[in-house]
């Protein structure tokens, strides 16, 4: 059983603004079911420290004595089996208080250690099948923490999100068949920039919020000064904070005892519906986490019932991750009866009577509440804790009452300014036989060349009793227990462009817009694992003047010296281009090459002397034979349809590459899509790629 | 003292100041979070990380223990050496500070441990074999051409680093147990860029050219003819200026705790953070303590603006988004002479 060194961690009331995040954290440690929180955010912006500093506010909750799955003794239908037949044959479970824990799942986890196995030692011992707790067992009641979440292996992914659906992880592996409840409060961290989370899995968070470095000076002195006074283990700033610290702990405690008497009003509740609609979201997970959120919220801020400010403030978090319109937030509007379209079909709410405490607290103006909250818990940190949540409206001065207020829907922009982000690029595991890449699951096969120690000697643990080995004996090993270390790895793309540098009218334009193109593409090399290759031709030659690459300053020094002139020798360029892509697959055959071939595709010097028009056009049926994938980009316009065209290609031979589009017809051959952008841009070369990748467009 | 083939001393790499500051600062302060070295080949960038070995300062540990546990400090102890602190007092040794090396071809198995072979295969126990995060631990950890490093390798990499912890939940073990290192990485960017991530992960950046100053270049061929010639002799050469650095680093290490950060040191690194628009707050926190140890270095008894001036680059240059055409955003030099010419 893996134990957590308990780290000095950093407290989490000194941490320095973030209050959406804190909050989010804090209302999940309040009502569990809410489902956990995605922090999603730039580097060095305090996420772990923020995850780490919550375990020790996390509230203590009673635990069956010795269960492994820490059961609830008064939550029986949740009772693992173990605890079950513990209680018919005792009548009672003992227990003890427990504080709930932060459980890590590290990204490099395998299958075995996550969801359970066959516990080697007592099938070696007694040769029973004995089912050995994992990861998701220890997750059970408490949190389960993974840094930078969108890393993690499908596979693992797709285990935890069965666990998450059910609440149960059910085991059926290595002559193991074992369930047991696995219900746990998923924090995970990420940073976009790395690519972007599975849309099931995002959507199994309850909450997300999205952090960003503080720009204001002041904070940030302050942010370094606590770490300067936290690292020199201060007499000060520990007690100041432990203080703290021990004062939202209560608080929180506080919240849990009061949150089972908070109920959503029966106005408010259709209000979540309303926002929740307005918002756009997919299913009704976001109905029931608001519902929980708010109440959460309620409890922490000491409302009797969740207040419009609490459900605005719960759905800003739940829907971060799930909106695809904008939240509005309605403000202090007097006029709103009459006025708007939105209010349709919530009018029979207008008459319905405002609960009594939800208008206490609803005109109680909010920096009362705050207030209120504020001077009941950690000071200064949770003061703050809300004014990051509702900048957006100035619902101080809110004096209309209750019920009619309820379904104004005013539309405001929420504050948060979210970035545009980079789509995460389509980064493909490939199965790997070359031993290289992680290692993720063992499987039988026929010539076992990669072995997997500890799926093997699980294999062959339970039948040792009747292979006769004595106690001190070495294992005895038979073919059939050895098993296959499955690794993956995850591959990029090649990109070989191939560009015409010879002299026509729009050479000049055409070489800008490639290098364009290529450093755009290399922008995203790093999420993307691509990197890109350029083979120029002119005069008699091509030259690859980039061998592949993924280094953006490399591209730049290469392609900033380019010069266009000459002639159109586009066989020795299609050449040149393919032997890239075949060195390269000879390499590491998992590759997936793609040849873009920018040019207007007459080709006027000849390789194999052949007319080089049909040279070119050979080349192109061997790229096509060889199943490379290719592109054509044409950067000439067609004036194949025009009648002088196809009289001077009759009377004068030399004309005939003219005659047709000599691009569109390569493509056909090579197999390849083909593109005619007559004023080729950085961007249209850089989406056609994409595109041809299988990506959507930026 | 033995010399090897690696032991060229230190103090007699020429020129390189850049680099060589920005690791005997991390040997001061390991908590600056590692420095990465960005350059051409030949530029004595591995010379230098495995010169600096020899001035590292003496270190207390555990005897027996895997992971170097510090006898002092329980909260970082790993398991064994909690179970032993139980039955009695830990054995203490003394052992010089190491530069543990990652080679890329590593394998993940090889780098956070795995289960014991011999073990598994005699009487079918899992037994934990600690890996090159175990060693690295309270060490430096220096990996060649980081660039190139598989992708799995830097996910685990990234990890360890963020948390000081490396965990394993794999091949049948579950272990955690301390990994703090310093992370000291060589790349030459021709051959690809690293992970923001990653980057973002090192404290500090230099980028290392060939020198192009003749009297220099003829300095370093010569010194190299008599290293090569007797490698004794000319360690013997340069004995002293190293037991100078050498101690001048130790000094600094007991002394850099107590040196002052005024809190108009802080703002003005804060200010230079923003106006670079830089990601989170790392910087502001490793730019601290970087002008901090400098100071210790200098033997100063507060951070003064010079301090900042001599490190801000290092604490910079690989946290400025990079500008993909052409110019444009911020000059890195330009915007911190300027902001500490305003202070």
């Amino acid at each position: 059983m893996s134990v957590t060194l308990d780290r000095h961690s950093f407290p989490f009331t000194a941490i320095v603004g973030q209050e959406s995040m804190k909050l989010a954290l804090i209302l999940n440690a309040i009502v569990p079911t809410i489902g956990g929180v995605l922090i999603r955010g730039e580097k060095g912006t305090g996420k772990s420290t923020a995850v780490r500093g919550l375990a020790r506010l996390l509230p203590e909750h009673a635990v069956v004595e010795g269960c492994h799955f820490g059961c609830d003794p008064f939550h029986l239908e949740a009772l693992c089996a173990d605890c079950r037949l513990r209680l018919k044959s005792a009548g009672v479970l003992p227990s003890h208080q427990r504080r709930m824990r932060v459980v890590e799942l590290p990204i490099n986890s395998s299958e075995d250690r996550v969801v359970g196995t066959i516990d080697i030692e007592a099938a070696l011992r007694s040769g029973t099948k004995r089912f050995e707790p994992g990861v998701l067992a220890e997750a059970n009641r408490n949190i389960l923490y993974v840094d930078e979440v969108n890393l993690l292996d499908d596979h693992i992914v797709d285990v935890l999100l069965d666990a998450a659906a059910m609440g149960v992880n059910v085991v059926e592996r290595e002559g193991v068949s074992f369930a047991h409840p696995s219900r746990f409060i998923l924090v995970g961290t990420m940073n976009p920039e790395e690519g972007e989370l599975r849309p099931q899995l995002l959507d199994r968070f309850g909450l997300c919020v999205d952090v960003e470095g503080i720009r204001d000076p002041d904070e940030r002195v302050l942010i370094a000064e606590r770490d300067a006074a936290f690292k020199r283990g201060e007499h000060e700033f520990v007690n100041e904070f432990a203080a703290a610290d021990t004062n939202l702990a209560r608080a929180l405690a506080e919240a849990i005892a009061a949150v089972k008497g908070v109920r959503v009003s029966p106005g408010h509740a259709r209000l979540i519906s309303a926002i929740c609609v307005e918002a756009g979201v997919l299913g009704h997970r976001a109905d029931v986490v608001t519902d929980h959120a708010s109440r959460a919220l309620a409890a922490y801020r000491r409302h009797a019932s969740p207040s419009r400010d609490d459900i605005y403030d719960a759905a800003t978090l739940a829907l971060a991750h799930r909106a695809r319109q904008p939240i509005r937030r309605d403000e202090d509007e007097t006029s709103s009866p009459d006025h708007g379209e939105e209010q349709e079909g919530s009018k029979p709410a207008e008459s319905e009577p405002g609960d009594p405490q939800g208008s206490e607290s609803e005109s109680s103006t909010e920096a009362s509440a705050e207030a209120n909250a504020s001077a009941t818990d950690s000071g200064e940190q949770s003061a703050g804790s809300d004014q990051g949540m509702t900048t957006g409206g100035s619902s101080g001065t809110e004096s209309s009452p209750d019920a009619l207020e309820t379904f104004n829907l005013r539309r405001i922009d929420l504050p948060r300014q979210r970035r545009v982000r980079k789509q995460g690029g389509k980064r493909s595991a490939s199965q790997t036989a070359d031993r290289r890449g992680r290692y993720v699951r063992a499987e039988p096969r026929a010539k076992v060349n990669d072995l997997a120690i500890d799926a093997t000697v699980r294999a062959a643990a339970p039948r040792q009793k009747d292979r006769g080995r004595l106690a001190g004996e070495r294992l005895k090993l038979e073919r059939e227990d050895l098993r296959q270390k499955v690794r993956e790895r995850k591959v990029g793309n090649l990109i070989v462009f191939v560009v015409d540098a010879s002299a026509s009218m729009d050479a000049e334009q055409r070489m800008a817009a490639t290098k364009g193109a290529i450093l755009s593409l290399l922008q995203d090399a790093y999420v993307r694992r691509d990197r890109v290759a350029v083979v120029i031709f002119k005069n008699r030659t091509a030259e690859v003047v980039l061998r592949p690459t993924s280094s953006v300053s490399l591209a730049r020094r290469r392609l900033e010296k380019l010069s266009v002139g000459g002639t159109t020798p586009l066989t020795h360029g299609l050449m040149a281009g393919y032997k890239v892509v075949k060195t390269e697959l000879l390499r590491d055959p998992t590759i997936r090459p793609l040849l873009v071939l920018i040019s207007d595709g007459r080709g006027n010097i000849s390789m194999f002397k052949e007319e080089p028009l049909v040279e070119a056009q050979k080349v192109a049926a061997l790229i096509d034979s060889e199943n490379i994938d290719a592109l054509v980009i044409d950067s000439a316009r067609d004036y194949s349809h025009l009648p002088s065209v196809q009289h001077l290609a009759r009377v004068a031979p030399m004309y005939q590459t003219y005659a047709i589009n000599a691009c569109a017809d390569l493509a056909e051959r090579m197999g390849a899509r083909y593109y005619g952008l007559y004023d080729l841009s950085r961007d249209e070369i850089a989406s056609a790629v994409e595109r041809e990748l299988g990506r959507s467009g930026r | 003292m033995a010399i090897d083939r690696y032991s060229y001393p230190f103090t007699a790499i020429v020129g390189q100041e850049e680099m060589k500051l920005a690791l005997v600062l991390n040997a001061i302060n390991p908590s600056i979070g590692g420095v990465l070295i960005r350059g051409e080949k030949g530029t004595g960038k591995s010379t230098a990380v495995r010169a600096l070995a020899k001035l590292l300062p003496d270190q207390q540990v555990v005897e027996g223990c895997h992971f170097g546990c510090h006898p002092e400090d329980p909260e970082d102890w790993c398991l064994d050496c909690r179970e032993r602190a139980r039955a009695g007092a830990l054995p203490v040794t003394t052992r010089r500070m190491r530069v543990v090396e990652l080679p890329i071809n590593a394998s993940e198995d090889r780098v956070v441990g795995t289960i014991d072979l011999e073990a598994a295969l005699k009487e079918g126990s899992r037994r934990f074999e600690p890996g090159v995060l175990a060693e690295a631990n309270r060490n430096i950890l220096y990996v060649d051409e980081v660039n190139l490093l598989d992708d799995h390798i830097v996910d685990v990499l990234l990890d360890a680093a963020a948390m000081g912890i490396n965990t394993v939940e794999r091949e049948g073990v579950s272990v955690s147990h301390p990994s703090r290192f310093i992370l000291v990485g060589t790349m030459n960017p021709e051959e690809g860029e690293l992970r923001p991530q990653l980057l973002d992960r090192f404290g500090l950046c230099v980028d290392v050219e060939g020198i192009r100053d003749l009297d220099q270049r003829v300095a370093i061929v010569e010194k190299r003819a008599v290293w090569e010639d007797d490698p004794n002799l000319f360690y013997q050469q340069h004995a002293e200026s190293e037991q100078s650095v050498r101690s001048q680093i130790a000094e600094a290490i007991a002394t850099f705790p107590e040196v002052e950060l005024p809190r108009s040191i802080l703002r003005l690194i804060a200010q230079i953070s923003i106006a670079l628009e830089v990601d989170g707050h790392r910087s502001d926190l490793v730019c601290a303590r970087a002008a901090q140890a400098k100071a210790a270095y200098d033997s100063a008894e507060h951070v003064a603006v010079n301090h900042v001036g001599e490190v801000a680059e290092m604490v910079f240059a690989h946290r400025v988004h990079s500008v993909p055409f052409g110019k444009g955003g911020p000059n890195l030099g330009e915007v911190i002479a300027r902001m500490i010419g305003q202070s």
